[in-house]
């Protein structure tokens, strides 16, 4: 590489990390003085547990779509859910999932 | 949440095991970590990248999306400084995701080089699990998580990029099983939100907003659109409480 593009990824690197630790601090701060806030913002509050779900919409898209693949997804995200309501963890449940999605496809393959 | 809190008393609260709680809690993420870091070292490479390049270039932006966009414009040609300004738009989401963590996570001095392990994922389990720990466990435990999560990313990279080709030949099914690992995960992290109507409904169209955005090419910015979508749907829509028959 270049040392133009050495500096290039510095910049990025330096901006992105400059994203996650600034409005951290800055929060962390806020929280903590006697003049700032006493709790987190509504707004932020609804804000994050829709990140995790907008993370989830995105990752549900197969690798690979098909009919096959989305039928795969549909039933390890139903047996996730299912072993998620017995048991209300989060390990087991995920690898539930996986080795349905798995089976599902390594069926569809052998078929 | 709904899942149990961990009130076990720590008298003699010992970071190494909290540290390797959040280890193992991270796991399940490496489903999505390996495939897609293979996956960016061996596009690294094609588009001219030696494998130290693409392991330093993971080590540094440390951020999926943005690093295969990097390398893309970069392989074909694309000015140095559009380059740049697209990669930091795209990572523009994470601006959201310290401000949620500031109330859970302890003051601490080390936190300006340990939050470039907050990435989608790790933000989303440390929000989901955090909150259930014990305060004295939360610096550690993040620690462990982010840590795994970053070394596997940088390791992953480095074997994408030195014989990815002959990994994805050889299993095949590899990269398209162990990515469910996500879905799965998130939606367990989700589904306790499922038990309030205004929650659901908000967090349903965040789901199909961010699946509809993300089919029709707009992956790049599906998660903050998507999230702001269920953000505008929790303000706008009620229910109205049920009447009791007279």
């Amino acid at each position: 590489m270049s040392s133009a593009m050495w500096i290039a990824v510095i910049i990025c690197a330096l901006g992105t990390l400059l994203m996650r630790v600034v409005p951290f601090l800055w929060m962390q701060r806020r929280l903590g003085s006697t003049t700032g806030m006493n709790a987190m913002p509504q707004w932020l509050v609804i804000l994050g547990p829709m990140m995790i779900a907008a993370v989830l919409g995105v990752s549900m898209v197969p690798v690979n779509p098909s009919a096959i693949s989305w039928l795969a997804t549909a039933i390890g995200l139903s047996v996730t859910l299912l072993v998620w309501r017995r048991l209300r963890s989060l390990g087991w449940p995920v690898a539930a999932g996986v080795a349905v999605f798995g089976a599902v496809e390594v069926a569809a393959a052998l078929i | 949440m709904s899942q149990p809190v961990d009130h076990t008393m720590h008298t003699q609260h010992s970071p190494l095991r909290s540290a390797l709680q959040g280890v193992r809690e991270a796991i399940p993420l490496l489903g999505g970590y390996i495939p897609v870091s293979l996956s960016f070292g061996l596009v690294a490479t094609q588009a001219g990248f030696t494998t130290w390049e693409a392991a330093i270039i993971s080590a540094l932006i440390y951020a999926g999306a943005s690093q295969f966009l990097f390398v893309g414009m970069i392989a074909a040609g694309a000015p140095l400084w559009l380059v740049v300004a697209m990669t930091l738009l795209i990572n523009v989401r994470h601006v959201v995701y310290g401000p949620n963590l500031a109330a859970l996570l302890p003051r601490s001095r080390h936190w300006p080089w340990l939050m470039h392990g907050l990435t989608d994922q790790v933000f989303a389990l440390a929000l989901t699990r955090l909150p259930q720990l014990p305060e004295v466990k939360r610096f550690s435990w993040f620690v462990g998580a982010s840590l795994l999560a970053w070394a596997v990313w940088i390791i992953g990279t480095a074997v994408g990029a030195t014989g990815g080709e002959a990994v994805t030949a050889r299993w095949p099914l590899l990269g398209e099983i162990m990515p469910f690992a996500l879905p799965a995960l998130f939606l367990t992290m989700v589904a306790p939100r499922f038990t309030d109507k205004r929650w659901a409904a908000a967090m349903l169209c965040t789901i199909l907003a961010a699946l509809g955005l993300n089919l029709a090419g707009w992956s790049n910015v599906a998660i903050p659109l998507a999230a702001a979508c269920g953000a505008l749907c929790f303000y706008t829509v009620t229910f109205q409480p049920r009447r009791s028959r007279p």
